[in-house]
């Protein structure tokens, strides 16, 4: 019984299978990377968990509720957090709007209407930027931030929003040594208090992060375990020493 | 370390509430009865202005199809004054409907016998047209162009079917209610103080309505999906619903000024459905900064009062000097002309040059909620 079920789930496009028969279960408060040789669905099955895309077929069970098809908005609403591939953050508002807009816990337009931030953002927000080490960029409009900052203000975002499970797409693409090795920091911290799924091509930042490892391939579910299994199984061998480029 | 003054909130409200006070007084200064009509539909202008810098400069909603709201607006209000003038017992038929051989009155025009429910409707029904649109649009996830194209095809098809029901509608010719409005028995002179001052009031609420709209959390969200509306989706919050509510209050302003109009010129006719007028709405805003609420008012003011004056000397060439215009702010200043202050006042706060260190991070543009 993990807080997210994936059952049997598919998609193609255009005919073309790009899951297939994928099942998956994340248990609560551990870190999981979700790793697999490019065009294994890795991506496609976040936007498949968070409503971007409809599954052909499957289920998804977030904590005993059938998320399958829902919108985009409702499962976030459901505590589904998600960070991009390529950063998403709002560039023209500062730092701190970008964390006041991420406090998603009113999403009534009309009740947004009479005020400015419900009572527990302010402690949220300590939380969120002692975490980030964002606190002195709050002023700083966000489109002025370093990449990596970038990246933090992002992960910040989704954790404003306090979610049961955050999904981290490269969540250290294009970051130097010491950004990745702060990023590191954060994710360990993080996982003492949430749930994750990390997509992630680098081996060397999974070693350092991941509770367990799942690895994809061709859409299907290929391996699960700890990073030492995984390393050892043959089929994971297999495919990736097929794959010189990852 | 000082803060560019452009983005102060007090500073913005001080600047408001001396437009408005400016505003509230000019009837004490002038006391030409045309001028003052002439300056209040300079108010209505500023109305469309203000509805329009709320769409297009806070939603990103490309709106050229503003004149619906307007224009609906606009009829209900000369239908409501022109059944003023009609007697329900010894004559029920305005004169047009007699001319296009109407032997009674149509049921559409029966509500407006009632002059707080016709200008209800006046409000109502264009405000509900744009909720009825707006969600069709946005829960399709039309965005950018295709808004403005789809917006301005709508407008054209409220034009021909306004133009065509020659016998319910009068076509071209419009409306024309015979008397000024009439209300709790009392009639309003278009020229008088008191017309002007009723534009100017609708203008002062609408503008810091808005205003405290722009500054609260739904404000600060509408500006996110501006930019990016997928994040804003994956954060939980239902961006049609919130595209089309702030599509609809900005139908509502434009309906309110519909309104105040007929009330100023006593005529309506289907040229407030043309689209050159609702574009020009659109170069208002463009001008004055569609990212100020203020700065589009002013921007309408501008225009159409160098229309007035100084478009009598150009004559034709006027227009061409207005998109000439228009090319240079749009090139140069994205913000329009309020983007200029912006940038007077950032170079104002940033330290002098030598002791530079974080001027950068200072004098950087950083739009506060409101502006």
């Amino acid at each position: 019984m993990g807080v997210l079920e994936i059952h049997n789930l598919r998609k193609s496009f255009n005919g073309t299978k790009v899951i297939n028969d994928f099942s998956f279960d994340l248990t609560e408060l551990t870190l999981n990377c979700l790793v697999g040789p490019n065009g294994a669905g890795k991506t496609t099955t976040m936007d498949l968990i968070t409503g971007r895309q409809k599954p052909d077929s499957g289920r998804i069970v977030l904590r005993g509720d059938d998320i399958t098809g829902l919108g985009e908005h409702e499962i976030a609403q459901r505590g589904i957090g998600r960070k991009f591939q390529v950063p998403a953050v709002f560039r023209d508002l500062s730092v701190r709007q970008n964390f006041e807009v991420a406090y998603s816990r009113q999403t009534n337009p009309f009740r947004n209407m009479a005020g400015r931030q419900p009572p527990g953002f302010a402690p949220r927000l300590a939380e969120v930027t002692d975490l980030t080490g964002l606190a002195d960029r709050l002023g700083t409009e966000a489109g002025l931030l370093s990449h990596g900052e970038t990246q933090w203000l992002e992960i910040g975002m989704v954790l404003m929003q306090d979610p049961a499970i955050m999904l981290l797409d490269e969540p250290v693409a294009g970051m130097t040594e010491a950004e990745i090795e702060k990023t590191v920091g954060i994710l360990n911290r993080l996982k003492r208090t949430n749930t994750l799924i990390v997509v992630e091509h680098d081996m060397g930042f999974v070693r350092q992060i991941a509770d367990v490892v799942t690895v994809m391939h061709m859409g299907s579910f290929l391996a699960q375990g700890s990073l030492r299994e995984i390393e050892a199984d043959a089929r994971v061998r297999e495919v990736y020493l097929g794959e010189p480029e990852v | 370390m000082t803060r560019n003054l452009y983005h102060d909130k007090r500073a913005q409200w001080l600047l408001y509430g001396a437009v408005f006070l400016a505003l509230a007084a000019v009837p004490l200064f002038v006391s030409d009865g045309f001028l003052l009509n002439q300056f209040a539909t300079y108010g209505v202008y500023g109305l469309l202005a203000l509805s329009i810098s709320l769409g297009w400069g806070f939603g990103g909603i490309l709106n050229l199809g503003q004149g619906i709201a307007f224009g609906l607006a606009a009829y209900g209000m000369a239908m409501t004054m022109q059944m003023q003038s009609q007697d329900p017992d010894s004559n029920p038929i305005p004169p047009f409907m007699l001319n296009n051989s109407l032997d009674h009155l149509p049921a559409f025009w029966e509500p407006f016998w009632s002059t707080g429910g016709g200008i209800l409707l006046a409000l109502v029904i264009p405000t509900l047209f744009y909720v009825v649109f707006g969600s069709l649009m946005f829960r399709a996830r039309v965005s950018g162009p295709f808004i403005a194209i789809m917006t301005l095809a709508m407008l054209s098809a409220w034009y021909t079917l306004i133009l065509d029901m020659q016998p319910y509608t009068n076509g071209a010719n419009g409306l024309s209610p015979p008397s000024p409005l009439t209300v709790f028995s009392t009639q309003i002179d278009p020229y008088s103080p008191t017309a002007y001052w009723i534009v100017c009031g609708l203008l002062i609420l609408a503008t810091a309505g808005t205003k405290l709209l722009t500054q609260s959390k739904f404000g600060l969200v509408v500006q996110a999906l501006r930019g990016d509306p997928e994040r804003v989706r994956f954060l939980g919050y239902n961006v049609a619903v919130y595209e089309t509510v702030i599509y609809a209050i900005s139908g509502f302003i434009a309906a309110l000024a519909g309104c105040a109009w007929v009330m100023l010129v006593q005529y309506v006719s289907p040229a407030q459905l043309d689209t050159n007028f609702s574009i020009t709405m659109v170069i208002w805003a463009g001008i004055g900064g569609r990212l100020s609420l203020i700065g589009s008012i002013l921007g309408a003011f501008l225009i159409q009062g160098g229309q007035s004056y100084l478009g009598d000397q150009f004559l034709n060439t006027w227009l061409l000097l207005l998109g000439a215009f228009f090319i240079v702010v749009v090139r140069v200043m994205p913000k329009g002309l309020a983007g200029l202050l912006e940038l007077a006042l950032g170079a104002l706060a940033r330290p002098r040059r030598g002791d530079g260190t974080g001027a950068r991070a200072d004098g950087a543009a950083l739009p506060a909620a409101g502006e």
